[in-house]
This record gives C-alpha cells, sequence and structure tokens, in this order.
C-alpha cells in the first residue's frame, strides 16, 4: 500500500517533468505568461512529490517490509534506525530516487529564487531542467523502481543488511554530499541553455550560473575529502586516493567546474571568453552525465562496484541527446558569444586565468584518457589496457606543480597589462625564502628532487598567499584601522577574493601532506610474538597480547595491544582490531593510529584468522604529513564558505543594490 | 594602476590581429605538450586487461607481462599461510563465472594483508604477472576487491 502511494507520486512527478517541459516552450514561444507560470509550478511541485516518495521509502525502510526488493536489498531488521534511513541512498533504486529529490529541490531553489531576476530566461530554463528531471525520473518510474515488490512474491523473513563497511560516519555523509555536488551542476547548465536558446546572453546568466556552480563545486569537494578520509579509516591500505574510475569519475566535473569559477571571473571583469565559459558550463553538466553513467554502469571496471543493471545504454542515450542539444544551441548562437576585447598582454590577470584554465583542462584530459582508456583502446586495437594510479601520477604531478605556481603568481597580475619586471620583483624575496626552506629539508636528509621541487613550490606560493593577506591588511590599517578590524574588514568586503585565497591556501596545505605522504611513505609487514618489537622510521611497536571479546549484536572482537616508542620515548599504546560479523562471516579490519602533525603511525592486523592471544601479525604505515591533508581540507571548505557567503547576502539585496555590492568583490586590485 | 596602463598608446596599438598567430602557435604547443606528458606517463605503465579465459586463451603470449585480470573469488580456495615472521602468502583461485567455473586461475599475493572482503562470490582485480606454470603473481599492492560502494545482491531469480 504504502510502496503503491510512493510510486504513484514518482509517476506524478514524472507526469508533472512532461508537462513543465511542453508548458514551457509554449509559454516562451508565446510569451504567454500563464502558461509560464504554470511550467514553474508544475516544475516546482515535483520536489514535495519526490519528497513524498522518498519519506514512503524511508517509512518501508523503518518498518523492514520486505516485501519491497530494496527494503531487502540493503536493510535488515537488525540495523539501527539511522542505517535504515541512509538506505535510502544504499543501492542503486534508492539513489537514483534521492539523486531525484535532490535534483527537484535545486530545481525548484533556483525557479522560485530566480523567478523575477532571470524571468525572461524562466521558460527555457524550465525546459532544460525539466528534460532532465524526465530522464532521471524515467529512470527510476519505469527501469529501477524502489517500491518494486520483491520477486516470486514470497517476502523474506530478513534482509540483506548493508555491508559493515559502509557502516561508518564518512559513507553516510560521503554520498549525499557527492549527490549534492553532481545534480548542482544542473542548475548552472539550466541558466546557460536557457540563455543560448533565449538569445539573453548578457551578465545575468553568468552571475546567477556562477552562484549556483560554486553551491555545487562546494558539495563535490566536500564529497571528494570524505571519501577520501574514509578510505583512509576504513579500507586498511593506509592510502586516501587510488586514481579509480569511480574517484575519477567525480575529480573530472570537479575539475572543469573550478576551471570555470576562475574564468567566470574575466567574463565579469573583461566580457571575454563568453564561448569558453559556456564550454566549460556545459562540459561540466556533460561529464556529470558521463561520470553517473560510467559509476552505474559497470562500462568501466572499477574497484568500486554498482550493481549491474539495464541503465548503462539508457545513460549513453541521454548523454548523446544532451551533447546534440547543447551543441547545436552553441553553433546556432556562436555569434552572440564573440568578444570584443582580447588579450591586450600575456602578463595579465586575465592571462593568468587563461593559463589557469589551460591547466585545469589538461588534467582534465589526462584524467578522462586514463579513464576511459580501456574503452579507447578496445575500440581501436580490441584489446582491454587499463592505466592505474602511476600513469595518473606522472601524468598529473607536473600540472599540479604548475598549477600550485601559478596559484601564487597569478595574484600579482594585474588586469589588461603588467610588468614582468614588478613581478619579477616581488617574487624574489618569496622564491629565496622558499629555497631557504627547501635547503632546511635538504640538511634533514632528504633527497628526492621532485619532492624538493614540491616543497619548493608549495612554500613559494603559500608565502605569496600570505603575502597577499599582510599586503591587503597593511593598506586598510594605513586607513588607521586597528590590524584585526584591517585583516577581518579586508575580508568582509572582497569575500570572493579572500575566500578564493583562504582556498588557495588550504590547497597548498594539502599539497604540503600530499607530497609527504605519497613520497615518503614507510611500511612494513610481521608477525609478532608476545614481547616483540618491530622499528619503523623513529618508532619502535611491542606486542603486548590480543584480547578477545563479543561486542554488540553478533559481533566477535579480536584487538590487540601494542605499545609504541618515538625516539625511545613512550607514547602510548594502539589498539588495531578485528570486528568480524559472525552471522554472515564478514570481517572488518579497523586500523589503530597515532597521528600527529609530523605523521600517521598506521597499524593494522593482517588476518583475524591467523590472530592468537600471544601471536599476531601486522601491517604498519607511516604516513608523513597526513594530517596537512585534513587539515587543508578543513582551510579549503571554510575559505569556500567565505566566497560562497557574499553571493547569498547580494541576492537578497534589492535589485537596485546588487551591482554594487557585487563589483567591489569582483575587483582585480 | 591597472586602468593607468590600459589607456596607454601601446596598449592600443597591441592589434588583436597580431597576435592570433602567437595564439595559434601557442596552442598548438600546448597541446603537444600535453601529448607529450601523456604519452611519457603511459610508457611502462599501461597493463593489459583480461577475464580469466581471455586469460587462458593467449596463456603463451601473456606470461611475464603485466596484467590487470578480474575474476569472482572460490571461497575454499582461499588460503593464507604465514612463512615465516616477514612472509606471508594469500592464496586463491579465480573464475569467470561463479555458477557455472571454467578454468581457475590460481593467484598468489606475497605479504598483502587478508583483504576483509575476499570471500567467496567477491569480485577480485588483481594486478600482476603469470609464470610459466600459470600460477598468477599480484603485485605489491595489487590485490583489490571489490568495494561494496552499493552492495546489492542480484535479486533471488536473477
Amino acid at each position: 500500500m504504502i510502496a503503491d502511494f510512493g510510486f504513484a507520486a514518482v509517476l506524478i512527478a514524472f507526469l508533472s517533468a512532461v508537462y513543465a517541459a511542453v508548458a514551457g516552450v509554449v509559454g516562451g514561444r508565446r510569451n504567454d505568461e500563464r502558461w509560464i507560470t504554470s511550467a514553474r509550478n508544475a516544475s516546482v511541485a515535483t520536489f514535495p512529490l519526490l519528497l513524498l516518495a522518498s519519506a514512503l521509502l524511508i517509512t518501508l525502510l523503518l518498518q523492514s517490509d520486505f516485501s519491497v526488493n530494496y527494503v531487502w536489498q540493503v536493510s535488515s531488521r537488525e540495523m539501527p534506525t539511522y542505517l535504515k534511513i541512509t538506505a535510502l541512498w544504499g543501492g542503486q533504486a534508492g539513489g537514483l530516487l534521492f539523486w531525484n529529490l535532490l535534483l527537484a529541490g535545486y530545481t525548484a531553489a533556483a525557479m522560485l529564487r530566480k523567478w523575477d531576476d532571470q524571468h525572461a530566461l524562466m521558460p527555457y530554463a524550465i525546459l532544460v531542467a525539466s528534460l532532465t528531471q524526465i530522464f532521471f525520473l524515467g529512470l527510476v518510474a519505469f527501469v529501477e523502481n524502489p517500491f518494486a515488490p520483491i520477486a516470486g512474491g514470497i517476502v523474506p523473513a530478513d534482509g540483506n543488511g548493508l555491508n559493515p563497511l559502509l557502516r561508518h560516519p564518512g559513507m553516510i555523509i560521503h554520498p549525499p554530499m557527492l549527490y549534492l555536488g553532481f545534480t548542482g551542476f544542473t542548475i548552472p547548465y539550466v541558466f546557460a541553455m536557457a540563455a543560448l536558446i533565449s538569445g539573453k546572453l548578457d551578465e545575468g546568466w553568468i552571475r546567477t550560473t556562477r552562484r549556483w556552480t560554486l553551491v555545487a563545486w562546494l558539495f563535490l569537494s566536500l564529497g571528494l575529502i570524505l571519501g577520501g578520509r574514509w578510505a583512509y579509516d576504513v579500507l586498511g591500505w593506509g592510502g586516501y586516493w587510488a586514481w579509480d574510475p569511480v574517484e575519477n569519475a567525480s575529480f573530472i566535473p570537479w575539475l572543469s567546474g573550478t576551471a570555470f569559477l576562475h574564468s567566470v571571473i574575466i567574463q565579469e571583469k573583461r566580457q571575454m571568453f563568453k564561448g569558453w565559459n559556456m564550454f566549460l558550463v556545459i562540459s561540466t553538466y556533460l561529464l556529470v552525465v558521463l561520470g553517473t553513467f560510467i559509476v552505474r554502469s559497470g562500462v568501466i571496471s572499477s574497484v568500486h562496484s554498482f550493481a549491474q543493471s539495464a541503465i548503462g545504454p539508457l545513460f549513453f542515450g541521454f548523454l548523446g541527446l544532451m551533447i546534440v542539444f547543447s551543441v547545436y544551441w552553441v553553433i546556432h548562437r556562436w555569434d552572440a558569444l564573440a568578444t570584443p576585447n582580447r588579450l591586450e598582454s600575456l602578463f595579465s590577470r586575465e592571462a593568468a586565468f587563461l593559463y589557469n584554465n589551460f591547466v585545469f583542462m589538461a588534467i582534465l584530459v589526462a584524467t578522462l584518457w586514463g579513464t576511459l582508456y580501456p574503452i579507447i583502446s578496445e575500440l581501436f586495437t580490441g584489446e582491454r589496457v587499463t592505466v592505474g594510479p602511476p600513469f595518473y601520477n606522472r601524468v598529473n604531478g607536473p600540472l599540479f606543480v604548475i598549477l600550485l605556481l601559478l596559484m601564487g603568481v597569478a595574484p600579482l597580475t594585474m588586469w589588461y597589462r603588467s610588468s614582468a619586471e614588478r613581478i619579477g620583483m616581488a617574487l624574489r624575496w618569496p622564491a629565496l625564502a622558499a629555497l631557504v626552506v627547501v635547503g632546511a629539508l635538504v640538511a634533514f636528509g632528504i633527497t628526492s628532487w621532485a619532492a624538493l621541487l614540491g616543497f619548493w613550490v608549495v612554500s613559494f606560493s603559500f608565502l605569496l598567499t600570505v603575502l597577499e593577506f599582510i599586503k591587503g591588511t597593511r593598506a586598510r590599517m594605513k586607513r588607521g584601522e586597528t590590524p584585526w578590524a584591517a585583516f577581518s574588514n579586508l575580508m568582509a568586503r572582497n569575500r570572493r577574493r579572500y575566500g578564493g585565497y583562504w582556498i588557495h591556501l588550504g590547497v597548498l596545505v594539502m599539497a604540503f601532506g600530499i607530497i609527504g605522504s605519497y613520497f615518503f611513505q614507510q611500511e612494513t609487514q610481521i608477525r609478532l610474538g608476545l614481547g616483540d618489537s618491530v622499528a619503523l622510521g623513529s618508532y619502535e611497536m611491542t606486542f603486548n597480547g590480543v584480547r578477545q571479546y563479543p561486542g554488540p549484536d553478533d559481533l566477535l572482537i579480536k584487538e590487540a595491544n601494542v605499545s609504541i616508542t618515538d625516539d625511545g620515548r613512550n607514547v602510548g599504546t594502539l589498539t588495531p582490531r578485528t570486528e568480524l560479523y559472525t552471522r554472515t562471516g564478514q570481517p572488518m579490519t579497523i586500523p589503530s593510529l597515532r597521528s600527529t602533525l609530523e605523521e600517521d603511525f598506521y597499524v593494522i592486523m593482517v588476518n583475524w584468522e591467523t590472530v592468537l592471544e600471544d601471536e599476531a601479525t601486522f601491517r604498519i604505515f607511516l604516513n608523513p604529513l597526513i594530517n596537512w591533508v585534513w587539515a587543508g581540507g578543513f582551510i579549503f571548505i571554510a575559505g569556500t564558505l567565505i566566497a560562497a557567503w557574499p553571493a547569498a547576502a547580494a541576492q537578497r539585496a534589492p535589485a537596485s543594490g546588487r551591482r554594487a555590492t557585487v563589483r567591489p568583490a569582483l575587483g582585480g586590485d | 594602476m591597472a586602468q593607468t596602463t590600459w589607456t596607454t598608446e601601446q596598449g592600443e596599438s597591441l592589434k588583436p590581429r597580431s597576435n592570433r598567430m602567437q595564439y595559434v602557435v601557442g596552442g598548438v604547443l600546448i597541446l603537444a605538450a600535453l601529448a607529450f606528458l601523456i604519452a611519457n606517463a603511459m610508457s611502462g605503465n599501461t597493463q593489459l586487461y583480461k577475464t580469466v579465459d581471455e586469460f587462458y586463451a593467449e596463456q603463451s603470449r601473456l606470461v611475464g607481462r603485466d596484467l590487470r585480470v578480474s575474476g569472482y573469488v572460490l571461497g575454499d580456495s582461499i588460503q593464507f599461510v604465514q612463512i615465516d615472521a616477514t612472509t606471508s602468502r594469500l592464496e586463491f583461485d579465480i573464475v569467470d563465472n561463479i555458477n557455472n567455473p571454467g578454468r581457475r586461475l590460481h593467484i598468489v599475493a606475497e605479504n598483502e594483508p587478508m583483504p576483509d572482503l575476499l570471500q567467496h562470490e567477491a569480485q577480485a582485480l588483481v594486478e600482476g604477472s603469470a609464470d610459466a606454470n600459470g600460477v598468477f603473481h599480484a603485485n605489491a599492492g595489487g590485490l583489490f576487491l571489490k568495494c561494496p560502494t552499493r552492495y546489492e545482491e542480484a535479486a533471488p531469480t536473477g
């Protein structure tokens, strides 16, 4: 009964989206306000309908109604309530419903918020948003129905349950963040296409698009960082990023989105690169669809597996359709995308943004190439060939170095043109200071030239970015502000710019951690008896025995106790353990780590079967600087929040005041 | 300060047309550099991707080559042996189809932790190479079990 209502809500939402698309076109063609309003209402209505459908699916999950196939697949009676709720996105069909809910939420928010502001674009915005909704709702309604009854009609006594590896806070929050990021990029695409179709390619659409991109980008960034943290905490291989196709699928649209967030500034400031920005917005959306296709179709072999399903060809068809649709309108409006302004100097702010875009796109192309290579090679040679992490590290490593270098240098450039000599002067001292840092590292015994180069670039750009804050603060202090007031006003008045610099600092701090953990990770594996010790780096670990005890539910826990010394100093004990879900026989290895700013000492037990009370095998990782990756992630997200804040404030401001509030934030100098 | 520079005569005299050729050359150079970077990173870093049956179809050609094989784990073949304090060996067989197992490929991984997900029917991706006896030796860190991102079992009938 509940399932029937849920399915009905999905079906009505689907029909509503179809109607919205049709009414939008009719309203746009006839310029008839009633049709346009009706289209908007139908489009907005999908959100409450999907909210209802999702609530009903959650109800079914909470009731453990295993007559519904999806509920049986992803939940079991003993699962705690919060896991039953989050099982909404624990499988393909529910995940797609949740995806639709978020998409409808974004669409409704965009329609309502932008109704007056971007009214001229609305009929076509509704059309494009509805096209996307029709596809995704169609999948839920006709292909992957989460409300479908269980096959055979016999209701099982209990469900499959959720894999223990996914019972981690990071895994509960990570998928919604990625989904919010992915679906969020639909809105920029919607306004870009609406601008193309309506021919109203003035600055309105780009301003709207930029803000929505920032929101989607924030969530996607969070999703990527949380995914890395989950892998590090749970998977027990001591790493956080493996260049797996599914990871790449979310990283690739992030790259084009990031490129857009930079190049959009040139369009706002100088009305240049209109066509390029259009290309980036469209690409980001299409890459999201491509990414979803890769993730959900199983077409590329990945460590992450989704259930094989029939939606692959449908996705492919939809992707093709949207490419044709987008390309047609770009060609149709090609002349309107031309710009009268050109680059005047290769040493200018706009040129610097252009270089930044080149590098982002280069990383994107290389990563996409590697991800799709199995398909490409099979097409041309008949043999599937894959590339692994060494490929990505070798191709993207140098590109990231250039990117980090630009990050430090670009803010020194001026709009239109700047003097190479002046920039050179400004770079001299930071370059030397960074060299001193490298000298110190050499003195500490670091010899890897690649790591030293990396550390030099990170220190150099870090100093330059900090100097930007100092310069800005001092300029304000000259006007009589106290240092703290000057610093906080600087950011409050230019949130987008200084939020951006905070993001840069976050990236540099992350890069510091990534270089450290990539180049200097050490690991060892050894079996220890009672009282035996093993040394790794400056650490020594002594095995004190294993305690075995029952946990909650059907858990059997084996917990080792090891004491750790660092440079001979006792720094405490660690308790790596394995939890065995005795009913399913599924073990879960839980690392124990000692975290410092310097490094993580990360210990797992190698095989629960061979763990005895007085003997166990351990694998130990020493991950230098890894906590800087997470710290940098925090700074990154904080910076994004700073940058995104004024947009919301400006949006709420009356139309007359809007320009005044936005303009200063764009100001280069 | 920016505004003082852009209105100068010099700024105006820098004609866009004279720049266009430079951009084309610059663009081609950048693309060439990227192509080189990709090609350079590919060399020596590619692996043929084979299923078990595909592997056996061309076994003699594939011996010693860097491969990535995929297959489903046969639960009763899993063995973890601790040889001495610093050496362990993990062994298991994979097949293309668990319900209709054809030939088995024997995987050996030295000093690898026992993956939590290494169980009957799990899908394994293994990077490594086969020796002349047909035993497939996993590279260090080359053993991947499919992560249950969406842990779904096929419906009972299908």
